[in-house]
């Protein structure tokens, strides 16, 4: 491996001699000088900042943001010699051949020690192709279970696995029934067919046939669907007792207005995305009073980290920048560690760590650790429930900070 | 009994969806009509309009019914003057170049949207979103109509027929015609071709526009909105035949038909494969689409 | 191209050089080869395009399905079989050429813009197919091809990107060799005299349903072989990217176009400057305010064809024509 190191150090010497005759192809692509003074370390974040997920990505860019200009503020990594942490930040449209061509970019040019990004699981999994083959690390929040499943050594998912998440669901909801005198034996889902609809839906399938639960609707519908009348028409005929819509904030405010007309009165458990975004509440009103969703993370378990969100952007942390900000506080401590900005030396400690300070305290559990897959063991989905304009943890019990309402 | 309440509701979900579909899809068959130009961009003058609606709902309190109407007058004058500066200059290019201009201008609008508006889903919130009729009950059955679709229906009906009289009641709509039929004869007997054109596109993205505020209290408005409207929208208008008013309106009505009754037999997920599959056949078979405009 | 300049032949002559040797030179995990790799592939699919759009001027804008058909056949059989992709990339030509077959039942007799929305149509459909098929296809979450490099050449998969360059290098200088043949051939002339007057060249006796039929299904399978191609380069997609609307049907179209629909190195100037054009706004303006960077590529096209509705490469000829009016004086 030393080896290919020095090879790729050689290359890059020729290459610098052959870069005249490229430059007709590549000019543009050398356009953009890139840090090589030693007291800066290149960070790569890819984000979707267009297309149908900019919202996400822009959220995630803001948490990482936050972070990195906390630790230059505070002196840069000490154990670097004060080295300031500068951000890369591309855009990785919502095409994941863009992504790994991003990625490609900040590794040859940038010379990145690490890549955050990218939301979407399609975007993160056509990443991670590329940054396994070069040996840099990889910190995620997306939650599809291929993420981690693939036996790549350079991946970090700090999020709980989508089958996970949708397994919680329907536990913490079987509990909180439970705990209100309800036994729920009927459950309905309808779940958008993409990559984090499908995937959640099948930890939920999965999740009420170890419960003994029947799921008495289970139905896919395509993503941007201008009608939902025919699955509440659905819905309506079935004798469900809980309903799990995981959906996009488009298709969630047109499932819960269209339930309110067909006057069904169902408890409405939502898969996390579009129903912890502050644009739910905003597009609801107080019809999202009460809602449930699940969360990979929850802003309220550490507030003295995400108020810092909400006093610089101007309004609650959501999940995905606070877990990315977890990524951000998780790399830091990983560089004051190692000591070195060697990609490799990172990915030794990341495997090896456990990291319970500044803002990787700040995911369930307080601390993050990444078993040999590379998936953080001490993530736990959290419940949580709307009360006015905020989002408040219910389950599971030992991080409730309120008491759940369970309208049935 | 049941089955009979299901395709009662389901024809009646159809129609609604459809009325819908149609008042968005009106504007997109004008310009073809008159201009014979795909536009890919259309959909987007959508999105402008459903941002346009939700602007005069949060500033001014329009309720976004009323905001149609201003997002009708913008976006017609904004039209205008993107006929002039992008569309003339094209209009005699080939074909190819026509398309992928107007995909240059998807691009463009949907991300100037992106940095004006921000990415955040835009959603208003009106009493009747929530409230439905009921049209008829019998113990545990009932049609319903939510009010939502009801009024965007009511209204989408309304601007057709406003453009049907404005093409072949008025004498400007007898010229505009006279115009997409033969723009030689037209230009010899008077008729200003260019304004001609500049009004149907205005026109065309306007109602488009109205259309996008009126579906605003159930589809909520982002920047990328209008990419996953405009296949839908083409799907249509072929489906009715390019460049009629009652062929949007039948194409419109006939597509919301194929996807709620679609869901009857096919699980909902594939509702988009029954219709593709539908338009593939009918201009297989009907290429003229399913009104056939009488030809000069 | 019947007079070929004998400085656009030296050109010629120097680029295909160019492109085989200054790709040694370069990092071979880098950045610049894999943007080489994405020009030259895109290149190849622009002249795909070119065989049944620019010859025929039937405008498809459903190319994806073929690609994509093309990308999951080698795929899935390389993951459950473990069939060689270069046997895969077989079938999946076979399977595009029944899919062009079947699809050319309901829309080769259609014109123009009808043509142009029921291949869209087709291609969203084997798009929705792709994702709800879960238990082939994997469904929405994509698929990965899997990385075993110790299988040798015969998984098509290499260490670097360097293997990868020469391969979709091959495949660019096939297809466009493949283009040049037809183009000057019975059969091209058959073709264009579809384009220019579809009734005349039926009065005249060419069987036009059979030519067209003929011309799809080459594209088809030239396509789905560039699908392989690319999941062996970027081994994971996911069937919003693979059947894409933006990302391939309509780039495969405007790389053809925006050089110049129709001619031999239309294709070659589409992906040369489509493809870095995408990268500058995207690498210069993908860190600023968020749409940005899209908002300028989109710009930049409508000002290529305001400036230019019949593609770049007539820039060129305008310029050879008056260079050798010139000399003739």
């Amino acid at each position: 491996m030393t080896q290919k190191t020095k090879t790729t150090l050689l290359m890059t010497r020729r290459q610098a001699l052959i870069a005249g005759s490229a430059a007709a192809l590549a000019a543009p692509l050398y356009a953009r000088s890139s840090f090589a003074q030693s007291n800066v370390i290149n960070v790569g974040v890819i984000q979707p900042l267009s297309g149908a997920n900019a919202q996400f990505g822009i959220n995630s860019r803001n948490g990482i943001q936050l972070v990195a200009d906390e630790i230059n503020a505070n002196g840069g990594i000490a154990a670097l010699g004060g080295a300031q942490i500068n951000l890369v930040i591309s855009d990785a449209t919502s095409n994941p051949t863009q992504a790994a061509t991003v990625a490609q970019r900040m590794m040859s040019q940038d010379n990145v020690v690490a890549v955050l990004g990218a939301f979407a699981s399609s975007l993160t999994l056509a990443i991670s192709e590329v940054t396994e083959r070069r040996r840099v690390p990889l910190l995620t929040m997306s939650f599809a279970d291929q993420v981690t499943g693939r036996g790549f050594r350079n991946i970090f998912q700090v999020v709980s696995k989508a089958s996970a998440l949708g397994g919680a669901t329907v536990t913490h909801t079987r509990d909180l029934a439970r705990a209100n005198g309800t036994e729920i034996s009927r459950i309905a889902i309808m779940y958008e067919d993409t990559a984090y609809g499908t995937a959640q839906a099948n930890g939920l399938r999965n999740s009420a046939a170890a419960n003994g639960i029947e799921v008495v609707m289970d139905e896919a519908y395509p993503l941007g669907i201008t009608d939902v009348s025919p699955l509440i028409n659905q819905l309506r005929r079935t004798e469900a007792q809980v309903v799990f819509p995981v959906s996009y904030l488009n298709d969630s405010l047109l499932i819960i207005r269209n339930m309110r007309q067909q006057g069904i009165t169902t408890p409405t458990v939502g898969g996390a995305a579009g129903y912890i975004i502050p644009d739910f509440r905003n597009g609801l009103g107080d019809l999202s009073e009460n809602v449930l969703s699940i969360s990979p993370a929850a802003y309220d378990q550490a507030p003295d980290y995400t108020d810092r969100f909400r006093d610089r952007f101007g309004y609650f942390m959501v999940h995905e920048a606070q877990e990315h900000a977890a990524c951000m506080g998780v790399l830091a401590s990983a560089l004051e560690i190692a000591g070195e900005a060697n990609p490799q030396a990172i990915r030794e400690v990341l495997a090896s760590t456990t990291f319970d300070q500044g803002w990787a305290t700040v995911m369930s559990g307080g601390r993050i650790a990444f078993d040999e897959t590379g998936l953080n063991i001490h993530a736990v989905p959290m419940m949580v429930q709307w009360r006015g304009d905020e989002l408040v943890t219910v389950a599971p019990s030992e991080y409730a900070k309120a008491e759940a309402v369970w309208n049935a | 009994m049941q089955l009979l309440f299901t395709l009662l509701q389901t024809l009646l979900d159809g129609i609604m969806l459809g009325g819908v579909y149609a008042v968005l899809a009106v504007g997109l068959s004008l310009v073809f009509g008159v201009m014979h130009i795909v536009n890919f961009a259309h959909a987007e003058f959508m999105m402008i309009g459903m941002f346009i609606g939700w602007l005069c709902w949060h500033y001014l309190g329009l309720d976004p019914m009323l905001g149609a109407f201003v997002a009708l007058v913008v976006t017609f004058f904004f039209g205008m003057l993107v006929q002039r500066f992008l569309i003339r200059p094209i209009l005699g290019a080939p074909q190819v170049a026509q398309i992928f201009l107007t995909v240059g201008l998807l691009f463009a609008l949907e991300n100037a949207a992106l940095m004006i508006m921000g990415a955040e889903f835009r959603s208003v919130t009106t009493p009747y979103q929530t409230q439905s009729v009921i049209l008829f009950a019998s113990g545990p059955e009932r049609l319903l109509v939510g009010m939502d679709k009801l009024y965007a229906f009511l209204m989408a009906l309304a601007s057709g027929a406003a453009v049907w009289l404005f093409l072949n009641k008025t004498r400007f709509g007898t010229a505009m015609r006279a115009t997409s039929q033969d723009p030689m004869a037209a230009k010899l007997m008077g008729v200003n071709t260019n304004l001609m054109y500049a009004v149907a596109f205005g026109l065309g993205v306007g109602v488009t526009a109205f259309g996008g505020s009126v579906v605003l209290p159930y589809i909520t408005a982002s920047p990328a909105i209008g990419t996953s409207f405009a296949v839908l929208m083409f799907t249509v208008v072929v489906l009715g035949g390019l460049g009629s008013v009652t062929g949007a309106i039948i194409g419109g009505i006939a597509v919301g038909l194929i996807q709620s009754f679609s869901a009857l037999v096919l699980p909902i997920q594939l509702q988009n494969l029954a219709l593709f599959a539908v338009f593939i056949l009918t201009l297989a078979l009907r290429p003229e689409g399913l009104v056939a405009r009488r030809r000069s | 191209m019947t007079r070929s300049h004998p400085l656009a032949r030296l050109l010629l002559v120097a680029t295909i050089a160019a492109l085989a040797v200054v790709p040694l030179f370069l990092d071979p995990f880098g950045y610049a080869l894999r943007i080489l790799c994405l020009m030259l592939l895109f290149g190849a699919l622009g002249q795909a395009w070119n065989i049944v759009g620019g010859l025929a001027n039937q405008i498809s804008l459903g190319h994806a399905a073929y690609f994509g058909i093309g990308a999951y056949s080698s795929t899935i059989l390389f993951g459950s079989f473990g069939l060689t992709p270069i046997l895969g990339a077989v079938v999946g030509a076979v399977l595009a050429s029944i899919f062009a077959l079947l699809l050319s039942i309901p829309t080769l007799r259609l014109k123009g813009h009808y043509f142009a929305l029921a291949t869209l149509a087709a291609g969203e459909m084997a798009r929705i197919v792709a994702n709800s098929w879960t238990s082939v296809t994997g469904g929405p979450v994509g698929i990965s091809v899997p990385f075993r490099p110790e299988a040798g050449p015969w998984a098509l998969q290499f260490e670097t990107a360097l293997p990868n360059y020469y391969l979709f290098f091959a495949a660019f200088l096939i297809v466009t060799l493949i283009f040049w043949r037809v183009k000057t051939s019975a059969f091209g002339y058959r073709l264009r005299a579809i384009k220019e007057n579809e009734i005349a060249a039926e009065v005249v006796g060419v069987d036009t349903y059979r030519v067209k039929l003929q011309a799809s299904v080459l594209s088809a399978a030239l396509t789905a072989v560039l699908g392989t191609l690319y999941a062996q380069f970027q081994f994971f997609f996911d069937p919003d990217t693979i059947f894409g609307v933006a990302t391939i049907s309509v780039k495969m179209a405007l790389i053809a176009i925006l050089g110049g629909v129709g001619t031999i190195f239309g294709p070659w100037v589409g992906a040369l400057v489509i493809i870095p054009l995408e990268e500058l706004a995207n690498s210069w303006l993908g860190n600023s305010l968020a749409g940005l960077s899209q908002f300028t590529y989109g710009v930049l096209l409508i000002v290529v064809i305001l400036l230019n509705p019949r593609g770049l490469i007539s820039l060129a000829e305008t310029l050879r024509d008056r260079l050798s009016r010139r000399n003739g004086q």
